[in-house]
Protein backbone atom coordinates (compact mmCIF):
# COMPACT_ATOMS: atom_id res chain seq x y z
CA UNK A 1 0.00 0.00 0.00
CA UNK A 2 3.16 1.84 0.97
CA UNK A 3 4.05 1.57 -2.69
CA UNK A 4 1.43 2.28 -3.97
CA UNK A 5 0.31 5.70 -2.71
CA UNK A 6 3.90 6.66 -3.45
CA UNK A 7 3.07 6.01 -7.04
CA UNK A 8 -0.43 8.17 -7.04
CA UNK A 9 2.44 11.00 -5.04
CA UNK A 10 4.38 10.52 -8.00
CA UNK A 11 1.82 11.16 -10.50
CA UNK A 12 1.16 14.59 -8.81
CA UNK A 13 4.59 15.50 -8.97
CA UNK A 14 4.47 14.62 -12.54
CA UNK A 15 1.61 16.69 -13.53
CA UNK A 16 1.53 19.45 -11.12
CA UNK A 17 2.13 22.07 -13.77
CA UNK A 18 -1.58 21.10 -14.75
CA UNK A 19 -3.07 20.08 -11.69
CA UNK A 20 -1.68 22.52 -9.30
CA UNK A 21 0.15 25.56 -11.06
CA UNK A 22 -1.70 25.89 -13.63
CA UNK A 23 -4.75 26.55 -11.91
CA UNK A 24 -3.14 28.24 -9.06
CA UNK A 25 -2.26 30.92 -12.43
CA UNK A 26 -5.55 31.24 -13.26
CA UNK A 27 -6.88 31.82 -9.90
CA UNK A 28 -4.50 34.25 -9.65
CA UNK A 29 -5.57 36.01 -12.97
CA UNK A 30 -9.44 35.43 -12.31
CA UNK A 31 -8.35 36.80 -8.60
CA UNK A 32 -7.11 40.27 -10.39
CA UNK A 33 -10.18 40.36 -12.95
CA UNK A 34 -12.88 39.87 -9.60
CA UNK A 35 -10.55 43.04 -8.01
CA UNK A 36 -11.02 44.80 -11.53
CA UNK A 37 -14.42 43.73 -11.87
CA UNK A 38 -15.77 45.52 -8.88
CA UNK A 39 -13.51 48.33 -8.49
CA UNK A 40 -14.06 49.44 -11.70
CA UNK A 41 -17.70 49.14 -11.73
CA UNK A 42 -18.20 46.39 -14.39
CA UNK A 43 -19.86 44.55 -11.24
CA UNK A 44 -23.08 46.18 -9.93
CA UNK A 45 -21.65 46.60 -6.71
CA UNK A 46 -24.77 48.21 -4.85
CA UNK A 47 -26.84 45.14 -6.60
CA UNK A 48 -29.30 47.42 -8.13
CA UNK A 49 -31.00 44.94 -10.71
CA UNK A 50 -33.75 43.73 -9.65
CA UNK A 51 -32.86 40.48 -9.01
CA UNK A 52 -30.20 41.51 -6.72
CA UNK A 53 -32.38 43.24 -5.50
CA UNK A 54 -34.55 40.95 -4.18
CA UNK A 55 -32.15 38.51 -3.42
CA UNK A 56 -28.62 40.24 -3.02
CA UNK A 57 -27.28 37.44 -2.10
CA UNK A 58 -27.64 34.92 -4.77
CA UNK A 59 -24.64 36.78 -6.62
CA UNK A 60 -22.57 34.24 -4.09
CA UNK A 61 -24.44 31.19 -4.80
CA UNK A 62 -24.16 32.11 -8.80
CA UNK A 63 -20.62 33.54 -8.89
CA UNK A 64 -19.40 30.76 -7.40
CA UNK A 65 -21.12 28.19 -8.79
CA UNK A 66 -20.07 29.10 -12.30
CA UNK A 67 -16.77 29.42 -11.00
CA UNK A 68 -17.30 25.53 -9.89
CA UNK A 69 -18.64 24.76 -13.59
CA UNK A 70 -15.69 26.61 -15.03
CA UNK A 71 -13.20 24.43 -13.18
CA UNK A 72 -15.31 21.26 -13.53
CA UNK A 73 -14.86 22.04 -17.60
CA UNK A 74 -11.01 22.50 -16.99
CA UNK A 75 -10.64 19.71 -14.97
CA UNK A 76 -12.30 17.66 -17.57
CA UNK A 77 -10.10 19.10 -20.11
CA UNK A 78 -6.73 17.79 -18.21
CA UNK A 79 -7.82 14.30 -17.17
CA UNK A 80 -8.32 13.94 -20.32
CA UNK A 81 -5.15 14.86 -21.68
CA UNK A 82 -3.86 13.38 -18.51
CA UNK A 83 -4.90 9.99 -19.42
CA UNK A 84 -3.68 10.01 -23.10
CA UNK A 85 -0.35 11.65 -22.63
CA UNK A 86 0.51 10.49 -18.60
CA UNK A 87 -0.03 6.70 -18.87
CA UNK A 88 2.85 6.74 -21.65
CA UNK A 89 4.77 9.44 -20.05
CA UNK A 90 7.21 6.43 -18.42
CA UNK A 91 7.90 5.14 -22.67
CA UNK A 92 8.17 9.42 -23.52
CA UNK A 93 10.12 10.23 -20.87
CA UNK A 94 13.03 6.58 -21.00
CA UNK A 95 12.14 6.03 -17.17
CA UNK A 96 10.17 3.10 -18.56
CA UNK A 97 13.19 0.53 -17.39
CA UNK A 98 13.77 2.28 -14.24
CA UNK A 99 10.11 2.04 -13.40
CA UNK A 100 10.46 -1.72 -14.51
CA UNK A 101 13.55 -1.63 -11.97
CA UNK A 102 11.40 -1.26 -9.26
CA UNK A 103 9.43 -4.48 -7.50
CA UNK A 104 5.96 -2.99 -8.54
CA UNK A 105 4.11 -4.65 -11.60
CA UNK A 106 2.51 -3.10 -14.73
CA UNK A 107 -0.83 -3.54 -13.18
CA UNK A 108 -0.07 -2.14 -10.38
CA UNK A 109 2.16 1.75 -11.75
CA UNK A 110 -1.03 1.92 -14.39
CA UNK A 111 -3.99 1.42 -11.68
CA UNK A 112 -2.13 3.67 -9.70
CA UNK A 113 -2.35 6.19 -12.69
CA UNK A 114 -6.19 5.90 -12.91
CA UNK A 115 -6.58 6.36 -9.15
CA UNK A 116 -4.39 9.58 -9.33
CA UNK A 117 -6.71 10.63 -11.82
CA UNK A 118 -9.29 10.08 -9.70
CA UNK A 119 -8.14 11.47 -6.73
CA UNK A 120 -5.49 13.82 -6.45
CA UNK A 121 -5.36 15.37 -9.49
CA UNK A 122 -8.81 16.44 -8.93
CA UNK A 123 -8.46 16.79 -5.38
CA UNK A 124 -5.68 19.64 -6.35
CA UNK A 125 -8.07 21.09 -8.54
CA UNK A 126 -11.10 21.07 -6.20
CA UNK A 127 -8.81 22.65 -3.12
CA UNK A 128 -7.86 25.49 -6.00
CA UNK A 129 -12.12 25.71 -6.38
CA UNK A 130 -12.32 26.23 -3.09
CA UNK A 131 -9.66 28.84 -3.16
CA UNK A 132 -10.81 30.76 -5.84
CA UNK A 133 -14.50 30.95 -4.00
CA UNK A 134 -13.29 32.40 -1.22
CA UNK A 135 -11.26 35.09 -2.89
CA UNK A 136 -14.74 35.85 -4.70
CA UNK A 137 -16.22 35.69 -1.87
CA UNK A 138 -13.89 38.00 -0.20
CA UNK A 139 -13.98 40.45 -2.60
CA UNK A 140 -17.71 41.17 -2.64
CA UNK A 141 -18.15 40.94 0.92
CA UNK A 142 -15.58 43.67 1.28
CA UNK A 143 -17.38 45.37 -1.21
CA UNK A 144 -20.76 45.25 -0.06
CA UNK A 145 -19.30 46.51 3.24
CA UNK A 146 -17.90 49.62 1.54
CA UNK A 147 -21.10 50.37 0.21
CA UNK A 148 -22.74 49.81 2.71
CA UNK A 149 -25.23 46.55 1.26
CA UNK A 150 -23.11 44.30 3.65
CA UNK A 151 -22.59 44.25 7.34
CA UNK A 152 -20.88 41.36 9.96
CA UNK A 153 -24.44 39.94 10.26
CA UNK A 154 -24.21 38.97 6.72
CA UNK A 155 -21.14 36.97 6.84
CA UNK A 156 -22.91 34.12 8.17
CA UNK A 157 -25.59 33.84 5.69
CA UNK A 158 -22.01 34.04 3.00
CA UNK A 159 -19.94 31.18 4.81
CA UNK A 160 -23.41 29.19 4.80
CA UNK A 161 -23.86 29.57 0.63
CA UNK A 162 -19.81 28.59 0.53
CA UNK A 163 -20.32 25.42 2.57
CA UNK A 164 -23.32 24.89 0.30
CA UNK A 165 -21.91 25.37 -3.01
CA UNK A 166 -18.02 23.72 -1.85
CA UNK A 167 -20.74 20.24 -1.12
CA UNK A 168 -22.25 20.91 -4.71
CA UNK A 169 -19.05 21.22 -6.30
CA UNK A 170 -17.30 18.16 -4.34
CA UNK A 171 -20.66 15.88 -5.00
CA UNK A 172 -20.74 16.50 -8.96
CA UNK A 173 -16.98 16.26 -9.30
CA UNK A 174 -16.99 12.89 -7.57
CA UNK A 175 -20.19 11.63 -9.45
CA UNK A 176 -18.42 12.72 -12.45
CA UNK A 177 -15.31 11.30 -11.75
CA UNK A 178 -16.78 8.15 -11.17
CA UNK A 179 -19.31 8.36 -14.36
CA UNK A 180 -16.30 8.83 -16.61
CA UNK A 181 -13.97 6.53 -15.16
CA UNK A 182 -14.60 4.14 -17.80
CA UNK A 183 -13.95 6.14 -19.94
CA UNK A 184 -10.65 7.51 -19.06
CA UNK A 185 -9.41 4.23 -18.22
CA UNK A 186 -10.16 3.19 -21.78
CA UNK A 187 -8.40 6.26 -23.29
CA UNK A 188 -5.71 5.57 -20.42
CA UNK A 189 -5.63 1.91 -21.85
CA UNK A 190 -5.15 3.39 -25.44
CA UNK A 191 -2.39 6.01 -24.63
CA UNK A 192 -0.32 2.60 -22.67
CA UNK A 193 -0.63 1.11 -26.44
CA UNK A 194 -0.13 3.64 -29.11
CA UNK A 195 0.87 7.00 -26.75
CA UNK A 196 -0.13 10.26 -27.66
CA UNK A 197 -2.60 9.07 -30.97
CA UNK A 198 -4.11 8.36 -28.07
CA UNK A 199 -6.08 11.53 -28.35
CA UNK A 200 -7.04 11.98 -31.92
CA UNK A 201 -8.15 7.41 -31.35
CA UNK A 202 -10.41 8.14 -28.22
CA UNK A 203 -11.68 11.63 -30.11
CA UNK A 204 -12.42 9.07 -33.15
CA UNK A 205 -13.27 6.14 -31.74
CA UNK A 206 -16.92 6.48 -31.11
CA UNK A 207 -17.76 7.73 -34.41
CA UNK A 208 -15.96 4.46 -36.05
CA UNK A 209 -17.97 1.97 -33.58
CA UNK A 210 -20.71 3.51 -34.46
CA UNK A 211 -20.34 3.64 -38.02
CA UNK A 212 -19.37 -0.22 -37.68
CA UNK A 213 -22.85 -0.67 -35.74
CA UNK A 214 -24.47 1.09 -38.85
CA UNK A 215 -22.27 -0.48 -41.43
CA UNK A 216 -23.28 -4.32 -39.93
CA UNK A 217 -26.34 -3.57 -38.71
CA UNK A 218 -28.20 -0.71 -40.51
CA UNK A 219 -29.60 2.09 -39.20
CA UNK A 220 -30.73 5.53 -40.66
CA UNK A 221 -27.14 6.96 -40.59
CA UNK A 222 -23.95 6.30 -38.62
CA UNK A 223 -25.13 8.61 -35.99
CA UNK A 224 -28.19 6.72 -35.34
CA UNK A 225 -27.39 3.25 -33.73
CA UNK A 226 -27.34 1.73 -30.32
CA UNK A 227 -23.57 2.29 -29.75
CA UNK A 228 -24.41 6.44 -30.16
CA UNK A 229 -27.17 6.44 -28.32
CA UNK A 230 -25.31 4.87 -25.35
CA UNK A 231 -22.30 7.04 -25.63
CA UNK A 232 -24.79 9.96 -25.45
CA UNK A 233 -25.86 8.88 -22.55
CA UNK A 234 -22.61 7.97 -20.88
CA UNK A 235 -21.38 11.26 -22.41
CA UNK A 236 -23.15 13.47 -19.58
CA UNK A 237 -24.27 13.62 -15.95
CA UNK A 238 -27.98 12.78 -15.54
CA UNK A 239 -30.67 15.69 -15.36
CA UNK A 240 -31.13 17.24 -11.72
CA UNK A 241 -34.80 18.79 -11.54
CA UNK A 242 -33.70 20.14 -8.21
CA UNK A 243 -31.02 22.87 -9.77
CA UNK A 244 -33.87 23.56 -12.61
CA UNK A 245 -36.16 24.77 -10.07
CA UNK A 246 -33.84 26.58 -7.83
CA UNK A 247 -32.90 28.78 -10.83
CA UNK A 248 -36.76 29.73 -11.49
CA UNK A 249 -37.13 30.32 -7.28
CA UNK A 250 -36.13 32.53 -5.08
CA UNK A 251 -34.87 30.06 -2.48
CA UNK A 252 -31.25 29.92 -0.86
CA UNK A 253 -29.28 27.50 -2.37
CA UNK A 254 -29.52 23.52 -1.03
CA UNK A 255 -25.67 21.74 -1.55
CA UNK A 256 -27.87 18.63 -0.27
CA UNK A 257 -30.94 18.62 -1.71
CA UNK A 258 -29.05 18.91 -4.86
CA UNK A 259 -26.35 16.19 -3.70
CA UNK A 260 -29.65 13.82 -2.69
CA UNK A 261 -31.01 14.89 -6.46
CA UNK A 262 -27.95 13.95 -8.42
CA UNK A 263 -26.81 10.41 -6.67
CA UNK A 264 -30.76 9.90 -6.67
CA UNK A 265 -30.82 9.90 -10.50
CA UNK A 266 -27.50 8.37 -11.14
CA UNK A 267 -27.45 4.71 -12.79
CA UNK A 268 -25.35 2.86 -10.39
CA UNK A 269 -25.52 -0.15 -12.20
CA UNK A 270 -24.21 1.57 -14.85
CA UNK A 271 -21.17 3.02 -12.58
CA UNK A 272 -20.56 -0.20 -11.29
CA UNK A 273 -20.39 -1.67 -14.83
CA UNK A 274 -18.20 1.10 -15.55
CA UNK A 275 -15.83 0.53 -12.82
CA UNK A 276 -15.21 -3.39 -14.00
CA UNK A 277 -14.54 -2.09 -17.27
CA UNK A 278 -11.76 -0.15 -16.41
CA UNK A 279 -10.43 -2.35 -13.97
CA UNK A 280 -10.44 -4.88 -16.90
CA UNK A 281 -9.08 -2.28 -19.98
CA UNK A 282 -6.49 -1.08 -17.10
CA UNK A 283 -5.48 -4.97 -16.66
CA UNK A 284 -5.32 -5.49 -20.35
CA UNK A 285 -2.95 -2.30 -21.03
CA UNK A 286 -0.88 -3.60 -18.20
CA UNK A 287 -0.66 -6.49 -19.56
CA UNK A 288 0.45 -5.20 -23.07
CA UNK A 289 2.87 -2.94 -20.64
CA UNK A 290 4.54 -6.33 -19.73
CA UNK A 291 4.87 -7.75 -22.78
CA UNK A 292 6.08 -5.23 -25.42
CA UNK A 293 9.88 -4.23 -24.05
CA UNK A 294 10.06 -1.61 -26.84
CA UNK A 295 11.52 0.98 -24.17
CA UNK B 1 33.89 -23.22 -24.76
CA UNK B 2 32.68 -23.55 -21.71
CA UNK B 3 33.97 -23.95 -18.35
CA UNK B 4 31.60 -24.51 -15.82
CA UNK B 5 33.74 -27.18 -13.90
CA UNK B 6 34.16 -25.05 -11.12
CA UNK B 7 29.88 -24.34 -11.15
CA UNK B 8 28.84 -27.93 -11.59
CA UNK B 9 30.55 -28.83 -8.29
CA UNK B 10 29.35 -26.30 -6.18
CA UNK B 11 26.28 -26.99 -4.66
CA UNK B 12 25.68 -23.66 -4.14
CA UNK B 13 22.16 -22.78 -6.17
CA UNK B 14 22.94 -20.14 -8.70
CA UNK B 15 22.07 -16.95 -9.20
CA UNK B 16 21.05 -17.03 -12.46
CA UNK B 17 20.20 -20.69 -14.18
CA UNK B 18 19.81 -20.94 -18.19
CA UNK B 19 19.01 -23.59 -20.23
CA UNK B 20 17.70 -23.63 -23.94
CA UNK B 21 17.35 -19.95 -24.06
CA UNK B 22 15.73 -18.67 -27.21
CA UNK B 23 14.34 -15.18 -28.79
CA UNK B 24 13.01 -14.74 -31.94
CA UNK B 25 12.57 -11.01 -32.93
CA UNK B 26 10.18 -11.49 -36.08
CA UNK B 27 11.23 -14.74 -37.65
CA UNK B 28 14.83 -13.97 -37.08
CA UNK B 29 15.85 -16.01 -33.88
CA UNK B 30 18.50 -13.64 -31.77
CA UNK B 31 19.11 -16.07 -29.20
CA UNK B 32 20.15 -19.72 -30.07
CA UNK B 33 19.50 -21.93 -26.90
CA UNK B 34 21.71 -20.35 -24.53
CA UNK B 35 22.82 -22.60 -21.11
CA UNK B 36 24.43 -21.20 -18.50
CA UNK B 37 24.44 -21.01 -14.68
CA UNK B 38 25.85 -17.93 -12.55
CA UNK B 39 26.97 -18.53 -9.36
CA UNK B 40 26.57 -15.91 -6.24
CA UNK B 41 29.10 -13.50 -5.43
CA UNK B 42 30.67 -13.28 -8.82
CA UNK B 43 31.46 -10.35 -11.35
CA UNK B 44 30.40 -11.26 -14.66
CA UNK B 45 31.24 -9.76 -17.89
CA UNK B 46 28.61 -10.27 -20.45
CA UNK B 47 30.88 -9.57 -23.72
CA UNK B 48 29.52 -9.30 -27.38
CA UNK B 49 29.25 -7.34 -30.56
CA UNK B 50 26.47 -4.94 -30.97
CA UNK B 51 23.65 -7.23 -32.00
CA UNK B 52 25.42 -10.19 -30.39
CA UNK B 53 22.24 -10.53 -27.95
CA UNK B 54 23.77 -9.13 -24.90
CA UNK B 55 20.82 -6.92 -23.87
CA UNK B 56 18.52 -9.58 -24.74
CA UNK B 57 19.59 -12.30 -22.60
CA UNK B 58 19.97 -9.20 -19.80
CA UNK B 59 16.12 -8.10 -20.55
CA UNK B 60 15.31 -12.53 -19.71
CA UNK B 61 17.35 -12.35 -16.80
CA UNK B 62 15.30 -9.14 -15.57
CA UNK B 63 12.07 -10.22 -16.88
CA UNK B 64 11.47 -7.63 -19.51
CA UNK B 65 11.31 -10.05 -21.97
CA UNK B 66 9.62 -13.84 -22.55
CA UNK B 67 11.58 -16.33 -23.92
CA UNK B 68 11.68 -19.99 -24.93
CA UNK B 69 13.54 -22.21 -23.02
CA UNK B 70 14.19 -21.68 -19.31
CA UNK B 71 15.59 -19.28 -17.33
CA UNK B 72 15.21 -19.09 -13.43
CA UNK B 73 16.43 -15.71 -11.69
CA UNK B 74 17.11 -16.35 -7.41
CA UNK B 75 15.02 -19.82 -8.48
CA UNK B 76 12.10 -17.32 -9.86
CA UNK B 77 11.06 -16.89 -13.69
CA UNK B 78 11.58 -13.23 -14.43
CA UNK B 79 9.08 -13.06 -16.72
CA UNK B 80 6.13 -14.01 -14.29
CA UNK B 81 7.76 -12.71 -10.98
CA UNK B 82 9.26 -9.62 -12.29
CA UNK B 83 7.97 -7.07 -9.74
CA UNK B 84 9.13 -9.58 -6.56
CA UNK B 85 12.21 -10.05 -8.31
CA UNK B 86 12.71 -6.54 -8.40
CA UNK B 87 12.96 -6.35 -4.60
CA UNK B 88 16.45 -8.46 -4.72
CA UNK B 89 17.70 -7.17 -8.27
CA UNK B 90 18.76 -3.75 -9.19
CA UNK B 91 19.70 -2.88 -12.50
CA UNK B 92 21.09 -0.41 -14.93
CA UNK B 93 20.09 -0.04 -18.41
CA UNK B 94 22.02 1.28 -21.62
CA UNK B 95 19.84 4.39 -21.57
CA UNK B 96 19.69 7.05 -19.58
CA UNK B 97 16.15 6.24 -17.23
CA UNK B 98 15.87 8.39 -14.09
CA UNK B 99 12.39 10.24 -14.23
CA UNK B 100 13.83 13.44 -15.26
CA UNK B 101 11.13 15.31 -13.75
CA UNK B 102 11.44 14.36 -10.27
CA UNK B 103 14.01 16.45 -7.71
CA UNK B 104 16.75 14.29 -6.19
CA UNK B 105 15.45 14.38 -3.14
CA UNK B 106 11.74 13.45 -4.42
CA UNK B 107 13.39 10.57 -6.24
CA UNK B 108 14.70 9.18 -3.03
CA UNK B 109 11.82 9.64 -0.75
CA UNK B 110 9.46 7.49 -3.35
CA UNK B 111 12.08 4.88 -3.61
CA UNK B 112 11.82 4.84 -0.05
CA UNK B 113 8.52 3.95 0.00
CA UNK B 114 8.35 1.91 -3.42
CA UNK B 115 11.48 -0.48 -2.95
CA UNK B 116 11.36 -2.27 0.15
CA UNK B 117 15.17 -2.59 0.17
CA UNK B 118 16.20 0.58 -0.76
CA UNK B 119 18.33 2.81 2.12
CA UNK B 120 18.08 6.96 1.80
CA UNK B 121 20.58 7.37 4.31
CA UNK B 122 22.70 5.18 2.26
CA UNK B 123 22.17 6.91 -0.86
CA UNK B 124 22.52 10.38 0.54
CA UNK B 125 25.98 8.84 1.71
CA UNK B 126 26.93 8.11 -1.64
CA UNK B 127 26.39 11.06 -2.85
CA UNK B 128 28.95 12.81 -0.60
CA UNK B 129 31.44 14.88 -2.23
CA UNK B 130 29.61 15.14 -5.53
CA UNK B 131 27.94 17.97 -7.01
CA UNK B 132 24.76 16.49 -6.57
CA UNK B 133 22.38 18.48 -4.11
CA UNK B 134 18.86 17.09 -3.24
CA UNK B 135 17.26 20.03 -4.67
CA UNK B 136 18.81 19.38 -8.20
CA UNK B 137 16.14 18.17 -10.70
CA UNK B 138 17.01 15.21 -12.58
CA UNK B 139 16.92 17.07 -16.20
CA UNK B 140 19.25 19.37 -14.66
CA UNK B 141 21.97 17.19 -14.05
CA UNK B 142 25.01 16.31 -16.39
CA UNK B 143 25.25 12.84 -17.99
CA UNK B 144 27.73 12.03 -15.94
CA UNK B 145 25.91 12.97 -12.63
CA UNK B 146 23.23 11.22 -13.64
CA UNK B 147 25.18 8.36 -14.06
CA UNK B 148 26.76 9.29 -10.54
CA UNK B 149 23.21 9.13 -9.50
CA UNK B 150 21.71 6.37 -10.81
CA UNK B 151 25.03 4.36 -9.40
CA UNK B 152 24.06 6.11 -5.84
CA UNK B 153 20.65 4.61 -6.23
CA UNK B 154 20.74 1.23 -7.15
CA UNK B 155 23.91 1.03 -4.52
CA UNK B 156 21.26 1.83 -1.87
CA UNK B 157 19.64 -1.13 -2.98
CA UNK B 158 20.30 -4.20 -1.10
CA UNK B 159 20.10 -6.63 -4.23
CA UNK B 160 21.90 -9.89 -4.05
CA UNK B 161 21.88 -9.28 -7.98
CA UNK B 162 23.37 -6.01 -9.73
CA UNK B 163 23.13 -6.16 -13.91
CA UNK B 164 24.37 -3.06 -15.73
CA UNK B 165 24.02 -2.94 -19.36
CA UNK B 166 26.33 -0.30 -21.12
CA UNK B 167 26.31 1.57 -17.51
CA UNK B 168 29.02 4.32 -18.54
CA UNK B 169 27.98 4.82 -22.10
CA UNK B 170 28.32 8.11 -23.23
CA UNK B 171 30.78 8.86 -19.72
CA UNK B 172 34.43 10.71 -19.53
CA UNK B 173 37.00 8.12 -18.44
CA UNK B 174 37.31 9.81 -15.13
CA UNK B 175 33.63 9.26 -14.59
CA UNK B 176 33.75 5.53 -15.56
CA UNK B 177 37.21 4.87 -13.71
CA UNK B 178 35.19 6.16 -10.65
CA UNK B 179 32.15 4.57 -11.58
CA UNK B 180 33.56 1.17 -11.68
CA UNK B 181 35.73 1.83 -8.34
CA UNK B 182 33.03 3.27 -6.38
CA UNK B 183 31.30 -0.18 -7.21
CA UNK B 184 34.02 -2.63 -6.53
CA UNK B 185 34.71 -0.14 -2.90
CA UNK B 186 31.26 0.50 -1.65
CA UNK B 187 28.83 -2.07 -3.14
CA UNK B 188 30.25 -5.49 -3.96
CA UNK B 189 30.10 -8.19 -0.92
CA UNK B 190 30.38 -12.33 -1.37
CA UNK B 191 27.06 -12.45 -1.27
CA UNK B 192 25.91 -9.96 -4.57
CA UNK B 193 26.69 -10.99 -7.92
CA UNK B 194 27.35 -8.40 -10.39
CA UNK B 195 26.22 -8.99 -14.36
CA UNK B 196 27.87 -5.92 -16.78
CA UNK B 197 27.83 -5.12 -20.20
CA UNK B 198 30.84 -3.13 -22.14
CA UNK B 199 31.98 -2.22 -25.48
CA UNK B 200 35.27 -0.85 -22.87
CA UNK B 201 35.98 -4.09 -21.27
CA UNK B 202 39.69 -3.24 -20.94
CA UNK B 203 38.35 -0.89 -18.16
CA UNK B 204 36.35 -3.78 -16.35
CA UNK B 205 38.65 -6.35 -16.90
CA UNK B 206 40.62 -5.71 -13.48
CA UNK B 207 37.30 -6.36 -11.47
CA UNK B 208 36.05 -9.45 -13.21
CA UNK B 209 35.80 -12.88 -12.02
CA UNK B 210 34.20 -14.70 -15.02
CA UNK B 211 33.34 -13.99 -18.57
CA UNK B 212 31.22 -14.65 -21.29
CA UNK B 213 30.97 -14.23 -25.00
CA UNK B 214 28.14 -13.94 -27.27
CA UNK B 215 28.55 -14.39 -30.57
CA UNK B 216 25.45 -13.66 -32.72
CA UNK B 217 23.32 -15.50 -30.09
CA UNK B 218 25.83 -17.96 -29.06
CA UNK B 219 27.43 -18.52 -26.28
CA UNK B 220 31.21 -19.03 -27.30
CA UNK B 221 33.06 -18.68 -24.17
CA UNK B 222 31.79 -19.18 -20.87
CA UNK B 223 34.91 -19.12 -17.92
CA UNK B 224 36.27 -17.85 -15.07
CA UNK B 225 38.95 -15.44 -15.09
CA UNK B 226 41.99 -17.74 -13.84
CA UNK B 227 41.00 -20.41 -16.65
CA UNK B 228 41.55 -17.53 -19.18
CA UNK B 229 45.16 -16.79 -17.73
CA UNK B 230 45.90 -20.68 -17.68
CA UNK B 231 44.18 -21.29 -21.21
CA UNK B 232 45.33 -18.54 -23.34
CA UNK B 233 48.55 -17.34 -24.28
CA UNK B 234 49.84 -14.58 -25.83
CA UNK B 235 52.94 -15.08 -28.06
CA UNK B 236 55.00 -11.77 -30.14
CA UNK B 237 57.16 -13.17 -32.53
CA UNK B 238 59.34 -11.12 -35.00
CA UNK B 239 61.57 -13.74 -37.11
CA UNK B 240 59.55 -15.28 -39.89
CA UNK B 241 61.04 -18.79 -39.33
CA UNK B 242 59.76 -18.62 -35.77
CA UNK B 243 56.78 -18.10 -36.84
CA UNK B 244 55.90 -20.69 -39.06
CA UNK B 245 57.09 -22.68 -36.56
CA UNK B 246 54.57 -21.38 -33.95
CA UNK B 247 51.83 -21.61 -36.19
CA UNK B 248 52.56 -25.43 -36.01
CA UNK B 249 50.78 -25.16 -32.58
CA UNK B 250 47.35 -23.83 -34.38
CA UNK B 251 47.10 -19.97 -33.08
CA UNK B 252 43.57 -19.13 -32.63
CA UNK B 253 44.31 -15.73 -33.71
CA UNK B 254 46.89 -14.32 -35.84
CA UNK B 255 48.01 -10.32 -36.59
CA UNK B 256 50.19 -7.91 -37.34
CA UNK B 257 50.57 -4.93 -35.05
CA UNK B 258 53.98 -2.46 -36.03
CA UNK B 259 55.87 -5.12 -37.59
CA UNK B 260 55.49 -7.64 -35.10
CA UNK B 261 53.58 -10.67 -35.44
CA UNK B 262 50.97 -11.34 -32.40
CA UNK B 263 49.54 -14.86 -32.17
CA UNK B 264 46.78 -16.16 -29.37
CA UNK B 265 46.72 -19.93 -28.80
CA UNK B 266 44.31 -21.90 -27.00
CA UNK B 267 45.08 -25.03 -24.40
CA UNK B 268 48.72 -24.91 -25.60
CA UNK B 269 51.53 -25.03 -22.72
CA UNK B 270 53.48 -21.97 -22.19
CA UNK B 271 57.06 -24.32 -22.20
CA UNK B 272 55.91 -24.88 -25.85
CA UNK B 273 55.85 -21.65 -26.84
CA UNK B 274 58.54 -19.99 -24.89
CA UNK B 275 61.02 -20.60 -27.27
CA UNK B 276 59.10 -18.71 -30.34
CA UNK B 277 58.87 -15.08 -28.77
CA UNK B 278 57.81 -13.21 -25.67
CA UNK B 279 54.52 -14.64 -23.62
CA UNK B 280 52.22 -13.27 -21.71
CA UNK B 281 48.81 -13.37 -21.19
CA UNK B 282 46.46 -11.71 -23.99
CA UNK B 283 43.89 -8.65 -22.63
CA UNK B 284 40.13 -9.35 -22.67
CA UNK B 285 40.05 -6.69 -25.87
CA UNK B 286 42.48 -9.11 -27.56
CA UNK B 287 40.76 -12.37 -26.64
CA UNK B 288 37.45 -10.93 -28.18
CA UNK B 289 39.23 -9.81 -31.08
CA UNK B 290 40.74 -13.09 -31.50
CA UNK B 291 37.25 -15.34 -30.47
CA UNK B 292 34.72 -12.98 -32.22
CA UNK B 293 35.82 -13.02 -35.57
CA UNK B 294 32.78 -13.11 -37.88
CA UNK B 295 32.67 -13.36 -41.95
CA UNK B 296 30.92 -9.73 -42.06
CA UNK B 297 30.89 -7.22 -39.09
CA UNK B 298 27.02 -7.52 -37.88
CA UNK B 299 25.28 -10.24 -40.08
CA UNK B 300 22.02 -9.93 -38.16
CA UNK B 301 20.91 -7.48 -35.52
CA UNK B 302 19.35 -8.39 -32.29
CA UNK B 303 18.77 -5.58 -29.68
Amino acid sequence: MKAFVALVHRELIEHKGAFLIGPLILVAVLFGATLLAFTVGRVDARFSGQLFTVAPLRVYEVGFLAFGLGWSLYMMAVLFFYCADGFAADKRNNAMLFWKSMPVSDFKVLLSKLIAGITVLPGTIYAIALLSGILLYGVAYTTMLINGSASIATLGNIVGIYGQVALTILVTLVCGLLWYLPAMALVGAIATAVGRWAIPIAVLLPSIVSTLEWVTLGGLHPFDTQTWRFMEYRGALPDTPYVEGWLMSQDGFSGMAYALDLIGNMDWLQVGTGAIFAVVVIYLASEYRRRVNDN
Amino acid sequence: MTDLSATANNAIEPIVSARGLRKKFGRKEILHGLDFDIPPGRIYGLIGHNGAGKTTTLNAMLGLTSCEGTIRVLGEDPFAKRAKLMENVAFISDVASLPRFLRVRELFALLNNIHPNFSQDKARSFLEGTDIKPEMKIKHLSKGMVAQLHLAVVMAIDAKLLVLDEPTLGLDITYRKRFYRRLLEDYMTEERTLIITTHQVDEIEFMLSDIMFIRDGEMIVHMQMETVNDKFTQLVVNDPELQAAARQHGPVYEETRFGQTVMIFDGVDRATLEPFGRLSTPTLSDLFVALMQRPTANPESGR
